[in-house]
Formats: structure tokens, C-alpha cells, sequence
């Protein structure tokens, strides 16, 4: 009796594979909401680990504290004011505020799911609220955080009175 | 602990994970207050390129509501670290085998104990130094220069948020 | 007058068919391969399938078997998203391409066939099954039409795994039980005669149980039972949270989705 040859092996995917995969499933905007909701927090992550160590400055180098945001307005450590710098600053705190809103709405939306018996019946209702009141804040919030952008600071860099404090200079490579 | 039936009624387990899992519901809630809230007055009432030195002190120090801010941000930063390295946890978990999540749950646990610190440190020890606000006061207006040239005296009452 | 092809069927269309292939014996991995199909707007994606097979090419290998949407062993990714290809009409297809894969997350065995052995283990760690000691009645265990309806949703189960392949956690933890298991769990837990209760819930309240769902809601989509998928997940939760089976609670409404 012939016997049925057994499949050598299966296909089996690596976890990387599977997710890359998984992003071409369509899941439509519930699991958009499930990765930017994962992204942003893991992006906020980042930034409070940031933003814990700057203010760290605050108890033991108040110099070291105020050149380091000083970077937000586009102040480099060498005391010159460079535009590229605070625009890119600026549109990484649009980009901070858009996380933080995005991830505490879809969140409150995720706890709706969770802790209210019949959220999970209103998915559609939650995710086209979450989207609406993203979109609708973001709107509002825009325009509010460039605006200071449509001008440079007041003085021209180059009449500013801000040597680098000693402290500074040493942690600043090539000074 | 665990589960036991007794006819209808179950008693409730406990447990790590359904621990973990009320807890980021409970602070995330928590959360839309103390960091949206904290986003609203730092982005949108003041202004990043305005804050300073002299500003923390001036929120830290302020004579009635200073304990209020310190407190705010020390809650802020207790539940925001745990909260966002335990949903780092999680997310590792779902990606790691078990010799990898062991690893995993040990960083990021030993990671919250020192961001815990390291932030409950700089707010609850804060002693604002008045020799570095006078030479470096308040900077109020946005869109101001960076110099101090133009600031009022520290004492002056100043309109940020407080 | 109307044309042969117009009486039978006015949404008759040529479909390109693209369908991931994979034959362990000669194949490294999955390769993609296209088709041309002359199909009827009535016709199901199963037919569109066998098509294929009976007309083009017979190495094509797929599962199936009633045919009609009731043993659930022709589960597969239809144009993205999971669904039973004796389900879908070609009529309801919003392109005319159709793009067939295996579904995901399962060792592919050969064309559309995934191995459903890790899916059956998961399913079987829940004791899906009655559990119940005491001394039976002398007639049968009764129960209200209310108690009966409190576990309606999951009973309606038919095991075909679109739910667990569609959950972006399992993707990434396979060790994950998956919705489907734990609806079946759902269906012996809120049954008023079981007594296995509490063990399937230490079961499940787990990294590798309930907490590793991130109500995403894929599973819910892709049921092709139209089960609350994520709803039971939800009722499974908040038992564990609260300890309170609710019994008496009426059954899950249906309100959008
Ligand atoms: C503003 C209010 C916030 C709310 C309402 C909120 C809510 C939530 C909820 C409910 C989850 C669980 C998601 C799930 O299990 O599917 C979660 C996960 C997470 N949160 Fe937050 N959160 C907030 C703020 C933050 C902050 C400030 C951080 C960063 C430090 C953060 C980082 C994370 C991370 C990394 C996860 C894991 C994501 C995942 O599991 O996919 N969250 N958040
Ligand atoms: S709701 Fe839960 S089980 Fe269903 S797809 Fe999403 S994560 Fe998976
Ligand atoms: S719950 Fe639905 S999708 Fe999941 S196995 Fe059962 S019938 Fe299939
Ligand atoms: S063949 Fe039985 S469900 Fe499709």
C-alpha cells in the first residue's frame, strides 16, 4: 500500500515576521487605535525618562538645568540661537501633546471596554469619539503651540549675553 | 490567593497580572487629570521657551501653593513611571520567551524604583538656590529673549500659572 | 433584451485571484501566485476557490467541508481580514482582486492549510467541558430560559479560529490562549450547573490568560458566528476582578459593533 508521504516541514513565520504581517490585516481603525495607543505610550515613556533627568539638574546644577531648556527655544549650549533647533523643538512638543491627548483619550475609551459592563457593545460609538475629540482638541491645541514660531526671539543671537557657565562647558564635546 | 466557587458566588482572585492590569485602569484615570493637566499649564498657559530655573522655584517655593505642586508633580511622576514601565513590561512579555520576560520584568521594575527616586528626589528636596534667580530671574513674556535683560526683579508678581 | 450572462447574475465579474502558496516539499517559504476567474456575483469565495482548483490548478490545497458556514474548517484571510470562505459572496468584494492567505500565526502546512494542533491545545487547556461532582439529580439538571440565556453567546461557537488568528497579541505570544478559548471558557463558566468555575478562571487569570487581551476587538470582526468575542473576554475579566458569576444578568444585548 502507498503510503502518504508526510510534509517535510510547515512554514512556521518569526514574532517579527507575524507582526509585520499582522499591520496588512484589516483590522481598520480599531487596531490603528490599538498601535498608536501602544506607540504613544511607549513614546511618553521616552520623554518622561527624558524629562526626569533634566529636571534632576534642578536640585545639584541650576546652570545645567537652565541651558538644558533653554535648547527648547533653540538656545545650543554655546549661548547661539539657532531657528532650525526650536522649530524642531517645537514640533516634537506638538508631536509630545498629540501622544499624550491621543493615548489618554483611546485610554479612557480602552477603560470604557474594561470596567463598564456594556462598553464593549459600543465599540464603534468609542472609537469615532476618540477620534473625534483627538482631532478636535489637536485643532485647537495647533495652532496655539507654533504660534510663537511666527517670529525669532526679540535680540538677534549674536548680542545675547549668555556665556556658558563653567559647569556646562565641560560636558559640551569640542568647546 | 485564589479563586473558590461556592455555588453562585465566586471570591475574587487575586494575582500579579489582574493586579497590574487594575492598576494601569485606576492610574490611567488618575493620569488624564495630573498629565493632561500638567501638559495644559506648562504647553498651553505658559510657554516651554519662558521656563527656567527661577520659574520651578517660583512654582516649588510659592508660599501657599507650593506643597500643592509638589505634590501634583511627585503623584504625576510615581504613577506616570510605573504606569508606563509596567505597559513597557507588558508589551516586552508579549514578544519575549520566558528566560527573556525574567529579564524584562526585573529592568523594568528596578528602572521604575530609580525614576521614582531619582524625580521624588529633585520635588520633595528642592531648595531653590537665591543667588542663581537673581542673576537668572523669571523670563515672562512668550516669544521673550532668552537674556534676562529685560525681566523683572524675581519678587516683582509675575502672570504664570501657579 | 437581456443578455444569458445579465438573467443570471447583473454583477458577474473577472476576478484576479492572488493566492499565497506553499508546498513543503519544494518550497523554502510561502510564494505568491495569480489567477483569472470568471465569477457570479452570487458565487461564494469557496466557490471562486475551487474554481481555481477544479479548472487552473490542482496542487491548490485548501480544508473544507460543509460548505455552509457550520463545521468552521475554512477559515482563511480574505482580502486582509479573517473570515470562512463559504461566508463571503463574491458580490460583497469591494475590489476585484482577492487576495487568499492562510491565516496567521498558525504553522502553515501547505497552501491554505494551517496546522490547528496549538489552537486545539489552547482550547483544551480551558476544560471546555462540564464539571460538575455532585450527586445528579434523578431527572435532568434544570435550568431557567434565563440562566440558558446568560452563556447563549458563547455556545454559538464552532471553533473555526478567525478570532485567534486575528489578535494582534497572539501574533506576537503564541503561548497566549486566544479568544477562542476563552469564549469556550465563558460557555461552561456562566453555565448555572457547572461547578469548574473557579478552576478555569485560575486558568485563565494569567499573563497567558485573559490579561494579555488589549481589546483590540479584531477577534470580534472576524467571528463569522457574529460572537461578542471581546464582550465575553470582558465578562471573563470582570469575574475575575469582582467574583461576582452574575447569573441572573440578563444576556449581553446586541448593539452595534
Ligand atoms: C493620560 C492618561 C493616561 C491614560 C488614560 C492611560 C491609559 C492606559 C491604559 C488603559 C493602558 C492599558 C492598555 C491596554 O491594556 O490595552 C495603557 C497602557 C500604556 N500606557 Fe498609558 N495612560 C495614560 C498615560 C500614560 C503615560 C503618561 C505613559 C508614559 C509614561 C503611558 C504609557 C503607557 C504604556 C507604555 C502602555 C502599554 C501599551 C500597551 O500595552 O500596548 N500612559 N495606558
Ligand atoms: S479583543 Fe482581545 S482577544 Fe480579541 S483580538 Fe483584541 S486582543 Fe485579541
Ligand atoms: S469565537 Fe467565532 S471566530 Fe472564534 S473560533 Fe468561535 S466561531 Fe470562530
Ligand atoms: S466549509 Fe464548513 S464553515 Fe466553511
Amino acid at each position: 500500500m502507498p503510503q502518504t508521504p508526510r510534509a517535510p516541514h510547515a512554514y512556521q513565520s518569526g514574532t517579527l515576521a507575524r507582526i509585520v504581517d499582522g499591520l496588512r490585516y484589516g483590522g481598520g481603525i480599531g487596531q490603528w487605535s490599538w498601535l498608536a495607543h501602544r506607540l504613544s505610550g511607549l513614546g511618553i515613556l521616552f520623554f518622561l525618562i527624558v524629562h526626569i533627568t533634566d529636571t534632576f539638574f534642578v536640585v545639584f546644577a541650576p546652570d545645567w538645568y537652565d541651558h538644558t531648556v533653554a535648547i527648547y527655544g533653540g538656545v545650543w549650549f554655546d549661548g547661539h540661537y539657532y531657528w532650525p533647533l526650536r522649530w524642531a523643538f517645537r514640533v516634537a512638543e506638538l508631536g509630545l501633546i498629540a501622544s499624550v491627548v491621543f493615548h489618554a483619550i483611546n485610554g479612557v475609551g480602552v477603560i470604557l471596554y474594561d470596567l463598564w459592563p456594556k462598553g464593549s457593545l459600543y465599540r464603534k460609538p468609542i472609537l469615532w469619539t476618540v477620534q473625534v475629540a483627538f482631532w478636535g482638541i489637536m485643532l485647537v491645541t495647533t495652532p496655539i503651540v507654533l504660534y510663537p514660531l511666527r517670529k525669532a526671539p526679540d535680540q538677534p543671537a549674536a548680542s545675547r549675553p549668555a556665556p556658558p557657565p563653567a559647569g556646562v562647558a565641560s560636558v559640551v564635546p569640542g568647546r | 490567593m485564589t479563586a473558590r466557587s461556592t455555588g453562585r458566588r465566586i471570591r475574587p482572585s487575586g494575582g500579579y497580572e489582574l493586579f497590574m492590569w487594575y492598576f494601569m485602569r485606576l492610574s490611567g484615570l488618575a493620569l488624564v487629570f495630573l498629565a493632561v493637566g500638567h501638559l495644559f499649564i506648562m504647553h498651553i498657559l505658559n510657554n516651554v521657551e519662558t521656563i527656567n530655573y527661577a520659574f520651578v522655584a517660583s512654582r516649588w517655593t510659592a508660599p501657599r501653593t507650593g506643597w500643592i505642586w509638589r505634590l501634583w508633580d511627585a503623584s504625576l511622576i510615581s504613577l506616570a513611571v510605573i504606569h508606563g514601565f509596567n505597559g513597557l513590561r507588558q508589551v516586552l512579555y508579549e514578544y519575549l520567551s520566558a528566560g527573556g520576560r525574567i529579564v524584562a520584568g526585573t529592568v523594568t521594575w528596578a528602572l521604575t524604583a530609580v525614576f521614582i527616586g531619582a524625580g521624588g528626589y529633585s520635588i520633595l528636596m528642592f531648595q531653590p538656590d537665591e543667588g542663581f534667580i537673581k542673576e537668572h530671574p523669571l523670563k515672562i513674556e512668550r516669544t521673550t529673549e532668552i537674556s534676562s535683560a529685560s525681566a523683572p526683579p524675581a519678587s516683582q508678581p509675575i502672570s504664570v500659572a501657579r | 433584451m437581456l443578455s444569458q450572462a445579465e438573467l443570471i447574475d447583473p454583477q458577474a465579474r473577472t476576478l484576479t485571484v492572488r493566492i499565497k502558496r506553499y508546498n513543503p516539499e519544494v518550497d523554502e517559504k510561502p510564494h505568491w501566485e495569480e489567477y483569472k476567474v470568471e465569477a457570479d456575483g452570487h458565487d461564494r469565495v469557496l466557490d471562486v476557490i475551487q474554481k481555481v482548483k477544479w479548472e487552473q490548478d490542482d496542487t491548490l490545497s485548501l480544508r473544507r467541508s460543509c460548505a455552509h458556514g457550520v463545521c468552521g474548517s475554512d477559515a482563511m484571510r480574505i482580502n486582509g481580514s479573517n473570515g470562512l470562505a463559504c461566508k463571503i459572496l463574491v458580490k460583497n468584494l469591494r475590489s476585484d482582486t482577492l487576495t487568499l492567505e492562510p491565516i496567521l500565526g498558525l504553522p502553515v502546512l501547505k497552501d491554505l492549510i494551517v496546522d490547528m494542533k496549538p489552537f486545539f491545545d489552547h482550547y483544551k487547556s480551558v476544560m471546555p467541558f462540564l464539571v460538575n461532582d455532585e450527586q445528579p439529580p434523578t431527572a435532568e439538571r434544570l435550568q431557567s430560559p434565563a440562566e440558558r440565556a446568560r452563556f447563549d453567546e458563547s455556545t454559538k461557537c464552532i471553533l473555526c479560529a478567525c478570532c485567534t488568528t486575528a489578535c494582534p497579541p497572539f501574533w506576537g505570544d503564541r503561548k497566549y490562549v486566544g479568544p477562542a478559548a476563552i469564549v469556550n471558557a465563558h460557555r461552561f463558566i456562566f453555565d448555572s450547573r457547572d461547578r469548574g468555575a473557579a478552576e478555569r478562571l485560575e486558568i485563565l487569570n494569567d499573563a497567558e490568560g485573559v490579561w494579555r487581551c488589549r481589546t483590540v476587538f479584531n477577534c470580534t470582526s472576524a467571528c463569522p458566528r457574529d460572537i461578542k468575542v471581546t464582550q465575553t473576554i470582558s465578562e471573563v475579566k470582570r469575574l475575575l476582578m469582582t467574583g461576582n458569576i452574575d447569573l441572573d444578568t440578563a444576556p449581553s444585548v446586541v448593539i452595534g459593533n
